[in-house]
């Protein structure tokens, strides 16, 4: 691709980022201030930043894990919400030992169930992953939906929600800076993060799954086995994606209620997207996402539109996998 | 005798949408370029129908702008996959993005969100004649004419198409460039149909017409017969609401999640072969 063309990319992307905010009527000297304070220029800022980070980096992790196999999982977000959910209904049931550690495992559990039939697919039908994924999206948003309308809905709300955690069940927060917390997921995320480069670097699964991503037929050759790999990274990805969503209910919200991963799940394939070959770089793209995240979310609150972090985050991904475009195919 | 007139109407009214998106998916994907981005550019149609509807008072230019809309999109998804060789997956999703956020951004905006109470809507008779008029030119030309094989070659085998001197890459901008109008128009239809634009109101139309497309196995008349069924169960909700079926009334999410668990075990291999363009994706 000529310098030309990338440059043209830039600047349209450039425009529509930045352009539809001169469309409303709030002047640049408010909404600049705001777009910097309540992304990381103030400790308000930094308590939404933090609160956006853990989801999307432990879904960037489960992403890009997939991605590395080859594999796009698109399916994170209904996986992140049926994770979330299934960790609503085990902290909500009556009480009893070790509900918590129960409540986490079964929304990894069900993360990863619900990636199952598209790496199954994948695998013995040949059937391509994304069009699975985004049949199994539709029916994790239609089942949820149905559940916190019905069964699991708190009787006394009248939004779609369940009611709140225990105060037992909530992971209280490690830190606070002002208005900003610091809890558990976020550690755990960076661990997850770290444990995957070494996975990657020094285990044979990790090996054997790079070796598919980059050739699978030159990876069955070398006695890999090639169809397994992809069904496995999709099953574990799933579970993460899950485990994302299982946090978002114990640490963050305290309570499922319909819709509530927000779009999180396809964020994090752009989070995957941006960290490149290196998993190690998934929590500065996770933190990248986060703040243009919390920053739409205060520039919503003087009166401009929610829909601009679309246009940004599609704006940057569009970037990005222009950057690290695949090498040009030897047919052209 | 009135149920079924209803029903009938229905079904049609609801299948209309999903026959554009479809066949807007079939000329994108037969040509090789995988389209994801269908819901984004319906959604973008419905609300650019309804803005530009709703501030001139003219219905007509509602559509134009419709049209136009789905159509920038529909070809930055072709100058993405085609010119930057992005990946189809990733330039599809951000176009989604993107167009949720347009969408969003454009409706809430204070000199917009007034204004957006005074629907207009296009005469169904006119859209509906326009409409069965299109489909019935892309279905002749598609089945039966030289553009159809020369879409269909380029989709099957980019290289082989180039080297018996077609343009792969021509005939997937023009290709795309249908999508963008059959989704506008798609667009206009739901808008047609609705009190105004809200957010994400196309409620994953353009999944289902990507679930029938994959369903049929990118066939045009069976993906025209997929549509209607799929129209048919979206109405058979509105007549079963309520009511019970074997005892239980059925909650509307077991109807709407119908077209995604066939496609699913379609895809399974429990209704035949769903195979897709052997190009599609393909550079």
């Amino acid at each position: 691709m000529s310098g030309r063309a990338r440059l043209a990319l830039v600047l349209v992307v450039v425009a529509l980022a930045l352009g539809p905010l001169f469309l409303t009527p709030v002047p640049p000297s408010e909404w600049a201030p705001e777009l910097w304070g309540s992304s990381f220029g103030e400790p308000r800022g930094w308590a939404l930043t933090l609160r956006e980070l853990t989801p999307l980096l432990i879904g960037g992790v489960a992403v890009w894990l997939a991605l590395r196999a080859g594999l796009f999982n698109i399916g994170a977000e209904g996986q992140m919400l049926v994770g979330a959910c299934a960790t609503g209904a085990v902290a909500l049931a009556p009480a009893f030992p070790g509900q918590l550690p129960l409540a986490i495992g079964a929304g990894v559990l069900a993360g990863a169930l619900w990636a199952l039939p598209a790496g199954a697919l994948r695998t013995f039908r040949g059937g391509h992953e994304v069009i699975s994924c985004i049949m199994l999206n539709q029916l994790a948003f239609l089942l949820t939906g149905w559940l916190v309308k019905g069964p699991m809905k708190d009787p006394n709300a009248g939004g779609a929600t369940t009611k709140m955690l225990d105060e037992s069940l909530r992971w209280a927060p490690i830190a606070k800076f002002g208005r900003a917390e610091l809890d558990w997921a976020l550690p755990l995320g960076l661990a997850l993060m770290v444990g995957l480069w070494y996975w990657r670097k020094h285990r044979v699964g990790g090996y054997e799954l790079e070796a598919v991503g980059t050739n699978a037929t030159a990876a069955r050759f070398a006695g890999i086995p090639a169809e397994m790999v992809p069904f496995r990274a999709f099953a574990m990805s799933g579970g993460l994606a899950g485990l994302a969503g299982a946090l978002l209910v114990v640490a963050d919200q305290n309570r499922f209620y319909d819709g509530m991963t927000s779009g999180k799940g396809f964020d994090s394939l752009g989070v995957a997207l941006l960290a490149g070959a290196n998993p190690l770089a998934l929590a500065p793209s996770a933190l990248l996402f986060a703040a243009l995240n919390a920053a739409t979310t205060g520039m919503n609150q003087i009166g401009i539109p929610k829909g601009l972090s679309g246009l940004m985050l599609g704006g940057l991904i569009l970037l990005f996998a222009s950057a690290s475009q695949r090498k040009d195919n030897a047919h052209e | 005798m009135n149920e079924f007139v209803t029903f009938f109407t229905n079904t049609l009214s609801l299948a209309v949408p999903l026959v554009l998106a479809g066949f807007g998916g079939l000329l994108s994907e037969r040509s090789g370029v995988m389209n994801i981005a269908l819901e984004g550019k319906l959604l973008v149609g419905a609300c650019a129908a309804a803005v530009v509807g709703a501030l001139t008072g003219n219905p007509y230019l509602g559509m134009v702008a419709a049209l136009v809309a789905s159509t920038v999109l529909s070809l930055a998804h072709a100058e993405l996959t085609q010119r930057y060789r992005m990946d189809h997956i990733v330039a599809g999703m951000a176009l989604n993005l993107i167009a949720i956020g347009a969408t969003n951004y454009v409706s809430k905006l204070e000199q917009f969100s007034q204004t957006l109470s005074g629907v207009v809507r296009v005469p169904q008779v006119v859209l509906a004649s326009i409409i069965v008029v299109l489909i019935a030119v892309v279905m002749a030309v598609i089945l039966r004419g030289r553009g159809g094989l020369h879409l269909w070659a380029v989709g099957e085998d980019p290289v082989k198409a180039r080297l018996v001197g077609l343009n792969p890459v021509a005939i997937r901008y023009l290709a795309l460039l249908g999508t963008g109008l059959f989704c506008g128009l798609g667009g206009t239809w739901i808008m047609a149909n609705a009190s105004g634009f809200t957010d994400g109101m196309t409620a994953g139309r353009g999944f289902i017409a990507l679930a029938a497309l994959v369903l049929v196995g990118w066939r045009p008349l069976p993906l025209l017969a997929a549509c209607l069924v799929f129209g048919a169960v979206q109405s058979l909700q509105l007549v079963f609401q309520g009511v019970p079926i074997m005892g239980t009334v059925w909650p509307s999410e077991v109807w709407a999640a119908m077209p995604y668990a066939v496609t699913l075990l379609a895809l399974a291999g429990f209704a035949g072969s769903t195979k897709p363009p052997a190009g599609l994706g393909v550079q």
